[in-house]
C-alpha cells in the first residue's frame, strides 16, 4: 500500500518534471531518457541482488533474542547494545518500529529505545547493503557512516542524563 | 553511444558490473546458502519469490525517481544549484538540503537517485550527507506515517527533537573533512 502511495506520488512528480523539460528543454529530453535507460539497468540488478541478500540475512538474524538485551537500568551497555542491534536490524520500518514499541512495552527504558531507533534510522545494514553502497558508492557510505556512528551513542547518552 | 555517458551521480562512467556489484552478489550467495542449509530450500526459494517480487513492484517508483533525477540538471541550472547546496553553500546550504531530506516522499529508491542528481547538478558531498541524514533521522513520510504509529507522540516528538540538528553538524564535518583532503 505504501508503496503503491509513493509510486503514484512520483509519477506525478514526473509527470510535471516531463512537462517542463517539454517547454523548458524539449532537445534534451533524448538525452534525460537516455540517462534514464542507463541509470535504470545499472540501478535494477543492484537493487535486485541487495534485496535477495538482505532478505536471506534477515532470515538469519535472531530477532526473537533482542528483546531481552534491552533491560531497564542496562545504563551505557544498553545503549551501546541497542545501537549495534539497530543497525542490524533487518526490514522496513514497520520491523523496527514494532520492535521499539514492544520493548517499551515489555519495560525497556527510552535511552536504549531512542538509542536503538536512531541508530536502526542512520545505519541500517540492511539499506546501506541493498542501496546506498551499490548506488552512492563506498565514499559516501563510508563518510556518511563515520559522521552517524556517534548518534546513537550521544542521544542514548543524553536520555540517560535526564 | 549512449553507454559511454555516465549515468546521473558519477564524474566517471561507470561500468555495469564493478567491485560493489560483485561484493553485495557474493554475500547474497553466502546467505542464501546458509539459508539453504539451516531453513531448507522451501524457505530459501520463498524469500527469493518474495524480494523479485518486492524489487519488480519497486521498479515503476524506481523510474520515476531516476527520470526526475535524470532531469534535474537540465531543468535547474548548475550556478543555481550549486549556490544554493554547492561547497560553499555554507550552513544555510546544509539546513536546506537537510530540508529536502525531510520533505522528500519516497524510501531509498527514490532519496538515492534523487541525491545523485543533485550532486551531478552542483551539490557537494557534505550537502549530500545532510539531505541523506535528514531523510533518515526526521523524513515526514516514516515519521508521521510509521513512527506515530507504533510509538508513543512524546517519545517520537522528543526523538525527533534531540536528531534535528544533526544532518546539518554531519554535512558539515563531511565538509570540513574533504576541505581537509583537498589541501
Amino acid at each position: 500500500m505504501n508503496i503503491l502511495i509513493g509510486t503514484l506520488l512520483l509519477w506525478g512528480l514526473a509527470l510535471i518534471t516531463l512537462r517542463r523539460m517539454t517547454r523548458q528543454a524539449k532537445g534534451e529530453l533524448p538525452d534525460v531518457f537516455a540517462r534514464t535507460r542507463t541509470t535504470m539497468a545499472f540501478m535494477i540488478p543492484r537493487v535486485f541482488v541487495g534485496l535477495v541478500g538482505a532478505g536471506f540475512m534477515a532470515e538469519l538474524l535472531p530477532v526473537d533474542q533482542i528483546e531481552q538485551y534491552f533491560g531497564e537500568g542496562s545504563g551505557f551497555y544498553g545503549i551501546i547494545l541497542a545501537t549495534a542491534l539497530g543497525a542490524i536490524t533487518p526490514g522496513g520500518p514497520f520491523v523496527a518500529f514494532a520492535i521499539g514499541a514492544a520493548c517499551l512495552k515489555a519495560g525497556a527504558g527510552l535511552p536504549p529505545l531512542i538509542a536503538y531507533i536512531t541508530a536502526w534510522s542512520v545505519m541500517n545494514l540492511n539499506r546501506a547493503f541493498a542501496y546506498e553502497l551499490p548506488l552512492m558508492g563506498r565514499q559516501f557510505l563510508l563518510l556518511r557512516s563515520a559522521v552517524s556512528l556517534p548518534l546513537p551513542l550521544i542521544l542514548g547518552g543524553l536520555m540517560l542524563l535526564f | 553511444m549512449q553507454t559511454e555517458s555516465p549515468p546521473p551521480g558519477s564524474s566517471t562512467p561507470r561500468k555495469l558490473i564493478d567491485g560493489s556489484l560483485i561484493f553485495i552478489t557474493l554475500i547474497a550467495v553466502i546467505a542464501g546458502v546458509a539459508v539453504w542449509i539451516q531453513k531448507g530450500s522451501a524457505r530459501f526459494w520463498e524469500i527469493f519469490a518474495h524480494e523479485t517480487w518486492f524489487t519488480i513492484a519497486l521498479t515503476p517508483k524506481i523510474l520515476a525517481g531516476v527520470f526526475i533525477a535524470s532531469s534535474l540538471p537540465f531543468l535547474i541550472s548548475r550556478e543555481r544549484i550549486q549556490a544554493l547546496i554547492g561547497p560553499d553553500s555554507g550552513l544555510r546550504g546544509l539546513a536546506i538540503a537537510t530540508l529536502a531530506g525531510v520533505i522528500i516522499p519516497g524510501g531509498p529508491s527514490v532519496t538515492f537517485p534523487l541525491t545523485i542528481g543533485l550532486m551531478t547538478a552542483g551539490a557537494d558531498l557534505g550537502a549530500g550527507v545532510a539531505l541523506v541524514s535528514g531523510w533518515v533521522l526526521i523524513g515526514l513520510n516514516r515519521t508521521l506515517i510509521w513512527e506515530l504509529s507504533f510509538l508513543p507522540p512524546e517519545v517520537v516528538a522528543l526523538r525527533v527533537a534531540l536528531s534535528l540538528p544533526a544532518p546539518i553538524i554531519m554535512g558539515w564535518a563531511v565538509r570540513r573533512f574533504m576541505n581537509r583532503g583537498a589541501q
